[in-house]
């Protein structure tokens, strides 16, 4: 890209301006990215003199797809706005969703709570304290015409945040629900995150099943909705690595169990017979936007080269909508404190930020009272402002991906890129996600993510304001937003009519055959799409494997 | 995770639970003869389940057997209610662990 001699002259000026610059006094800090990339004090051609543009950075669209997916990203279509959220009951839910979409969100994401996630219903006396606090309640058929009502679904694209657990039933009654509405499951637009990663590194699970169930769980939905085209617009899942970097990995590792797992389910697709271009354009991502700058803007360019790359080289994928690496994008929440709060606004305005100019395809915009509570209303109209202000004010989209071209940004999605691909060698090494999830290698690597994270902010390497740093006397905050404290009465009733309601004979012989089909390890999605049409509930499906395969705990602290 | 870690770097030792249900956190507890039982709840159901908690082992004849630390996404609004019920300390976001190995030393020790 640049002329040899050029190139020359420019690094024998380099070096005498660092023996000048040597001179100068620098802070007392480690110059060093959030992942510990030790990043010099200048950039210039010289770091990046072996780019060839076409091959390494190209155009949006095009191949290698550093510069974005499409030909002309966010001149044509800005990302989709989209708030997690979720709490107390689905109407409640319904109404914080309308909320959002008269003030301009332009899809939905529904957080659910503690049990929904784990496969429990709300009558089970073991978790009434939960229900509908860290989301809403989804387990049954109803549940999601309440969620839904009144919503424009066969036009704007819903995102349901279970993982394969739970998967495979909650989209079961999602379907249901739309098809009884009258929406042609061949255009229903929507996405899961149908991740095992985040039930076994990103979170505790309760009385799930082993990993390679869930693996096996969450193929099954890959090739329903997608492979056999049941709900070809379907994302049937979302790697969300922004789970797992939430508890302290790097932006290396993050992008490494990302592309890993990825690479687990495609695996398991084609040992079932599919072709790689069957599926695979459907696979999505959620990556995390966190504190260092570029190095975040550098890992979306960098990962979409690498998935271009496996895609081209590893699975000889042919149609480019398979090179496309789609992510959507959430603010660093583990980045937000309690303290000092309004601070957190300005962490996710900055964040956001990084995203846009990634180009990432979807985004979720913290609101500042989140270390403390779930979203009131005001914080979540402020993040969606957030992203409106980007958006519309700050004209960043003008053109595409503007920051290629930084010697330092080129230099360090080179860096990130080669990182990445010694670590996922090193994943593979380790028997990959399902073999790294059973054997404890990965816990352990997420434990050592953990401690190092704390020990860095306990000991000031990680500086948190407010906590670590600028520490001010302040009055607790009082604005908390609390859940309906009458939400398990609502869905123990819900759940009572609706087994009054439904044919229980009828369910018990579906449930019936869903443990056959388990046993001879088919495909559970036919068999789960009836039982839940009929009535079946969350717990009761996920009962059934419980009872086939049995429960697991992970090897975490061994 | 980070707190267990912590603690057992402080060198105590610690019992991991996992995701468990108040009936499972006050058999482990007695199982494993614990000093104090740590609860991390990220949900905004913290006061229902330390309630939960207390009155359980009232009901074993176990209340003031275990020291009761409660942590996570837990607003300071709510940390006098959690003394009240029955938490010796409460840990909000961005808490240090150095904060939680010196009350405990200074309040388990005296016992």
């Amino acid at each position: 890209m640049f002329e040899k001699e050029a190139i020359k002259e420019i690094e024998e000026r380099q070096k005498e301006w660092e023996k000048r610059v040597e001179k100068c006094k620098e802070r007392d800090i480690e110059f060093v990215t959030d992942s510990g990339i030790p990043v010099k004090t200048l950039y210039t051609p010289a770091d990046i003199k072996n780019h060839d543009y076409l091959r390494d950075v190209g155009f949006p669209g095009e191949p290698p797809y550093a510069r974005g997916i499409y030909l002309n990203m966010y001149r044509g279509r800005l990302w989709t706005m989209r708030l997690f959220s979720g709490f107390g009951t689905p109407e409640e839910t319904n109404e914080r969703w309308k909320l959002l979409y008269r003030e301009g969100e332009t899809g939905f994401s529904a957080a659910v709570d503690a049990l929904t996630f784990n496969g429990v219903d709300p009558d089970d006396p073991r978790g009434i304290a939960e229900v509908g606090t860290s989301g809403v309640p989804l387990y049954c058929i109803d549940s999601m015409y309440a969620l839904t009502q009144g919503l424009p679904i066969d036009k704007i694209s819903v995102a349901l945040i279970v993982e394969p657990f739970t998967s495979c039933p909650i989209c079961a009654m999602y379907f249901n629900m739309a098809k009884n509405k009258g929406i042609d499951l061949k255009t229903l637009m929507g996405t899961c995150q149908n991740d095992i990663l985040t039930m076994t590194l990103g979170f505790v699970p309760f009385e799930n099943v082993a990993p390679h169930h869930l693996l096996k769980l969450a193929c099954d939905l890959i090739e329903w909705t997608v492979a056999m085209k049941n709900v070809p617009k379907w994302h049937p899942i979302n790697f969300t690595t922004y789970n797992y970097r939430e508890g302290g990995i790097t932006a290396i590792q993050e992008l490494g169990f990302g592309f890993a797992n990825a690479i687990a389910h495609i695996d398991e697709l084609l040992s079932r017979g599919w072709k790689i271009d069957d599926f695979v354009g459907r696979l999505a991502f959620h990556l995390s936007a966190h504190k260092d700058f570029f190095e975040e803007i550098a890992k979306y360019r960098a990962a979409r080269r690498i998935w271009y790359k496996l895609m081209r080289d590893k699975y000889e994928a042919k149609d480019p909508s398979s090179y496309q690496f789609r992510f959507h994008i959430q603010t660093a929440g583990s980045s937000l404190t309690a303290q000092q709060p309004m601070v957190n606004i300005i962490r996710t305005a900055i964040q956001a930020l990084e995203a846009v100019l990634g180009g990432c395809q979807s985004m979720h915009t913290n609101s500042y009272d989140e270390a403390m509570c779930l979203p009131s209303e005001e914080a979540v109209l402020l993040a969606l402002r957030t992203q409106q202000v980007i958006a519309e004010e700050t004209r960043v989209t003008n053109t595409i991906d503007p920051l290629a071209g930084s010697y330092y940004v080129e230099w360090l999605t080179d860096e990130i890129e080669e990182r990445v691909w010694k670590y996922l060698d090193k994943i593979e090494a380790h028997g990959g996600i399902v073999g790294g999830l059973e054997s404890g290698w990965l816990f352990s690597e997420m434990r050592d993510a953990f401690h190092r994270r704390q020990t860095n902010i306990e000991e000031g390497r990680e500086k948190v304001i407010g906590v670590n740093i600028y520490v001010t006397e302040e009055e607790p905050h009082t604005q908390v937003f609390r859940t309906n404290p009458r939400a398990a009465e609502i869905e123990i009733e819900r759940i009572k009519k609706l087994r009054a309601r439904r044919d229980n004979k009828k369910v018990q012989e579906f449930l019936d055959e869903l443990r056959n089909v388990c046993d001879r390890g088919e495909n559970v999605m036919p068999v789960i799409m009836e039982a839940t049409k009929e009535g079946a509930t969350l717990g009761e499906i996920c009962d059934v494997y419980r009872e086939v395969w049995g429960t697991w705990s992970p090897p975490m602290l061994t | 995770m980070t707190v267990s870690m912590g603690l057992r770097d402080a060198g105590m030792e610690v019992v991991f639970g996992g995701f468990q249900s108040i009936e499972e956190i006050v058999k482990t507890a007695i199982e494993e003869d614990v000093d104090i039982i740590g609860m991390s709840i990220h949900s905004g159901a913290h006061l229902a389940h330390t309630r939960n908690l207390v009155s359980l082992l009232e009901q074993k004849g176990l209340k003031n057997r275990f020291m009761i630390l409660v942590g996570g996404a837990i607003p300071e609004v709510d940390f006098e209610e959690l003394k009240k019920i029955g938490a010796a300390n409460v840990y909000g976001p961005g808490s240090l662990i150095k904060d939680i190995v010196a009350f405990i030393h200074e309040h388990l020790d005296q016992k």
